[in-house]
């Protein structure tokens, strides 16, 4: 074998799966590939005997079959399929070269003594489709610039608060609460003799023991979390939050050997990364004037830079920029009622879309209603109408424009008394008409940033317990959600979409996000969830078991790598003073990426084909 | 007259009469293996790309500075079987033949010797139908070199490339320059991806990739013998 042949080496090293083979096993990999020339309309294997072979694309273009003959994907240069391997775990696929093509082969029992021998290449292969979409997650990070604030290079050890608030084993829940509003930490460690039995949250304290009407005298280990999962001081700062994220956890102890160090908290990540964050809430709250406001939300683009360079995730973007716009919704309805008076009856600001479900990127539009008590005269109406002016009108000018399907506040038929709602979500979940359904993600994504949460809360518990029981209406709302269907991959420069046709831009939005969106949706009212988060939905879809875990844990892992990328661009285009879209050019996807994307369409495509048979969606006219 | 007769008698039988007074060693191995029937059909046969750097086109005067060998069999080349060696010259090389192959003379010298490289490729090529673009070039060198060292014709069933591409452009009534039927242009033709130029062993591999190109489409026919793509020798 001679290394003269370095073009085809450097174009195996370029290309999956042999870009995860270390440099010094591609030399004898080379020896064993086989080149083959195959006319258009050749079949792949040419026979059975070739079927445990890799082929891999040089030149021309191959059209995949599954074992009914339907198109599955069309591979271009540098592209590969197996058709049928022990080794790999491949079945069942054929193919046939469109084009005249070069292929290079290469036999399965080399591909399997290449897993044995290397690593990194067997979990290339062996890695479910979840573990090779949580591994691209931290590969799309790699771009990323290594700057001092950034998430990549910093290790939790150096994000931790210093003090560790702990208590022994068999602390009343009273004390632990106590020592937690003394330390003022969120979070506090169960210890034994200085070895971590478990942890103890807000949220385990308002679930596992407020809910439960336990006493105070209670234990705290009957209400922590057991044996937590820990992180090192010298874990990276991303890797800690990728683990929170797949967790569904805020809190993680951290250990230094064997020696307890304190707890890493998701705000101790993101204050690290965003710390001009808090600084824009101060701003927010200390504004003035409308005019004050939009002084400061101009500057959230440039907070959104500054988060994608530190290397945050999408979701944690999406809790960020929320959160802002959630001050900023606040401030204005209170310097609202600072000019027109106390309101006359208690009422809730709602939001809906992405600002409920915190998924929203900075240039969203605005979606929001009032939900008012039933108290309300009909001479007081007025207030609220002025309030929804006034507070919609700033937002619009704070970036954050009318919504185009006037879903707003200021639409008097989304500002009603809580019986007029209860009458429209009856009406929704009773007959599921097309023009409900479209404001579904609006109206089945509510979270009340501002007023009474009582007068939205009861209503929520109504629509879950109807909509639930509803097989009709699950049936529509599943129908809705597979509107939107995720391509069958990239082609050269063009996205497959399933009938074959080809598209020039991939719009990431509405063929990767809002399917999940739409299917997350359908799984929480399906389990009456009052979760908006696509995230929280999901885990909860699986603790409820409408999803098994493993659907669950491969859809989380396909949105936030999808929603990661949809992050990236449309950040390289806020830097360069671009318009926002969803639209990625094809081309500006690495191989890998390419690849990583097929497998996040096929978890979508497959739990949208089980939603449609669980709910027989093709029976319905 | 003599041309005349040699074309009646098949290849095999002039092996046959160059083996009763071959010398023992590499030359009388080569002819003893018999070579490929040329009535055979072309997707069973043992194929041998090769491609030769030289330090000109005449076998008499010029020297042979490296070669890239690789084989095929089943209509797959086989990467595994790639081979390239410098051979070591017996005469410094010209200043601007240097330039085009990027073999300069310390590098050259690492080679081995130029008897080494002739058996080596005496062995390889043993019953193989050679695959050559532009075929004269590496018969003619070969040939001269059995002269000299074994005081032997050479013979070997060749395809060349470069009249099978001379042949597909005629067929399909395309209008002909000289540049097209280089190697490299043949190739763009059939979509072959572009390799670095003036390597003896990315060109015999190119060479390889071409000549499955260019019968590609015969592979849907019945039968298809290999005398049908034979250059006369």
């Amino acid at each position: 074998m001679d290394i003269e042949l370095i073009e085809i080496k450097d174009f195996l090293a370029r290309h999956p799966p042999f870009d995860h083979l270390p440099e010094e096993a591609l030399d004898p990999l080379l020896g064993e590939i086989l080149i083959r020339y195959l006319r258009r309309g050749s079949s792949i294997p040419a026979n059975d005997g070739e079927a445990d072979h890799l082929y891999l694309v040089r030149t021309g273009a191959v059209a995949l079959f599954d074992d009914k003959g339907k198109l599955q994907e069309k591979l271009g240069e540098g592209d590969y399929f197996i058709p049928r391997c022990e080794e790999t775990g491949d079945i069942g696929l054929t193919g046939r070269t469109e084009e005249d093509s070069l292929v290079y082969m290469a036999p399965c029992d080399v591909l399997g003594r290449l897993r044995k021998a290397f690593k990194e290449f067997d979990a290339f292969f062996s890695a479910g489709t979840n573990e090779r979409l949580r591994k691209a997650l931290t590969g799309i990070n790699d771009g990323v610039s290594l700057a001092s604030n950034n998430l990549l290079s910093i290790e939790v050890g150096d994000l931790i608060d210093q003090r560790l608030v702990s208590v022994e084993s068999g602390t009343s829940v009273l004390q632990a609460a106590q020592r937690m509003t003394e330390c003022s930490v969120s979070s506090l460690l169960v210890t034994r003799d200085g070895d971590l039995l478990g942890i103890l949250t807000d949220k385990d304290l308002r679930r596992r023991f407020i809910c439960q009407g336990l006493s105070y005298e209670t234990p705290v280990d009957a209400i922590m979390t057991a044996d937590p999962i820990r992180v090192r001081t010298d874990t990276l700062g991303f890797e800690a939050l990728l683990r929170m994220t797949r967790m569904g956890v805020h809190h993680l102890p951290v250990m230094e050997g064997d020696q307890l160090s304190g707890v890493i908290s998701t705000t101790d990540l993101i204050r690290f990364q965003s710390a001009h964050g808090p600084y824009l809430v101060r701003e927010i709250l200390r504004a003035e004037t409308s005019a004050e406001l939009q002084n400061t939300a101009r500057r959230l683009p440039q907070f959104q830079v500054q988060l994608v360079n530190g290397g945050a995730t999408a979701e944690h973007i999406g809790q960020a920029v929320s959160s802002i716009t959630d001050a900023l919704t606040r401030r204005l309805i209170q310097l609202a009622e600072a000019a027109l008076g106390p309101a006359p009856v208690p009422y809730a600001w709602v939001a809906g879309g992405s600002q409920a479900r915190r998924e929203q990127t900075s240039y969203s539009d605005q979606d929001n209603a009032l939900i008012l008590s039933d108290a309300l005269r009909p001479e007081q109406a007025s207030y609220f109408e002025h309030l929804a002016r006034l507070v919609c009108d700033g937002l619009n000018a704070c970036g954050f424009y009318y919504c185009p399907g006037d879903a707003m506040a200021t639409n008097p038929k989304w500002r009603k008394p809580v019986a007029e709602w209860r009458r429209y979500f009856h009406a929704w979940i009773e007959k599921p008409e097309p023009m409900a359904l479209m404001l579904s993600s609006i109206f089945f994504d509510l979270r009340v940033i501002h007023g009474e949460r009582g007068l939205f809360e009861g209503l929520q518990q109504e629509v879950l317990a109807k909509s639930r029981k509803n097989e009709i209406f699950l049936a529509f709302m599943a129908a809705n959600a597979l509107t939107h269907r995720p391509p069958l991959g990239f082609f050269r420069t063009f996205v497959l979409i399933s009938d074959g046709a080809h598209d020039k831009t991939f719009d990431i939005k509405h063929r990767g996000i809002v399917p999940i969106i739409d299917l997350a949706r359908v799984y929480a009212l399906a389990s009456g969830s009052p979760a908006v988060n696509t995230l929280e939905r999901l885990r909860d879809a699986a603790e409820h078991r409408v999803l098994s875990d493993e659907g669950a844990a491969n859809m989380i892992d396909a949105l936030a790598f999808i929603a990661t990328l949809r992050m990236r661009h449309q950040t390289s285009q806020l830097r360069q003073g671009a318009p926002v879209d969803n639209f990625l050019p094809p081309d500006d996807l690495s191989p890998l990426e390419r690849n990583h994307l097929k497998e996040a369409f096929k978890v979508i495509a497959t739990l949208q084909e089980s939603l449609s048979i669980r709910y027989r969606v093709g029976n319905l006219g | 007259m003599w041309h005349f007769w040699r074309r009646l008698r098949t290849l095999n039988q002039r092996r046959e009469t160059l083996l009763q007074a071959a010398p023992e060693g590499a030359m009388r191995r080569y002819l003893a293996t018999p070579f490929p029937d040329p009535r055979c059909d072309f997707r069973q046969l043992a194929y041998t790309a090769l491609d030769f750097e030289t330090t000109g086109l005449d076998p008499a005067r010029d020297e042979l500075l490296s070669f890239g060998i690789v084989d095929m069999r089943d209509m797959s080349i086989a990467l595994g079987t790639a081979q390239h060696e410098i051979i070591t010259p017996e005469r410094a090389i010209p200043a601007q033949s240097a330039i085009i192959h990027g073999i300069l003379d310390d590098r050259a010298a690492e080679g081995i010797p130029f008897d080494k490289a002739l058996e080596l490729l005496l062995e390889r090529l043993a019953g193989k139908v050679l695959i050559a673009h532009y075929a004269r070039i590496e018969l003619g060198f070969l040939g001269t070199a059995c002269k000299r060292l074994f005081g032997s014709e050479f013979l070997i069933p060749t395809v060349d490339t470069l009249l099978l591409g001379h042949r597909w452009i005629e067929r399909r009534k395309l209008y002909l320059q000289q540049t097209d039927l280089r190697l490299h242009s043949l190739r763009t033709r059939f979509a072959l991806p572009r390799y670095r130029a003036h390597n003896a062993l990315t060109d015999a591999l190119s060479t390889a990739e071409l000549f499955l190109a260019l019968t590609a489409q015969r592979r849907s026919e019945n039968y298809v013998p290999l005398k049908e793509f034979l250059k006369r020798v």
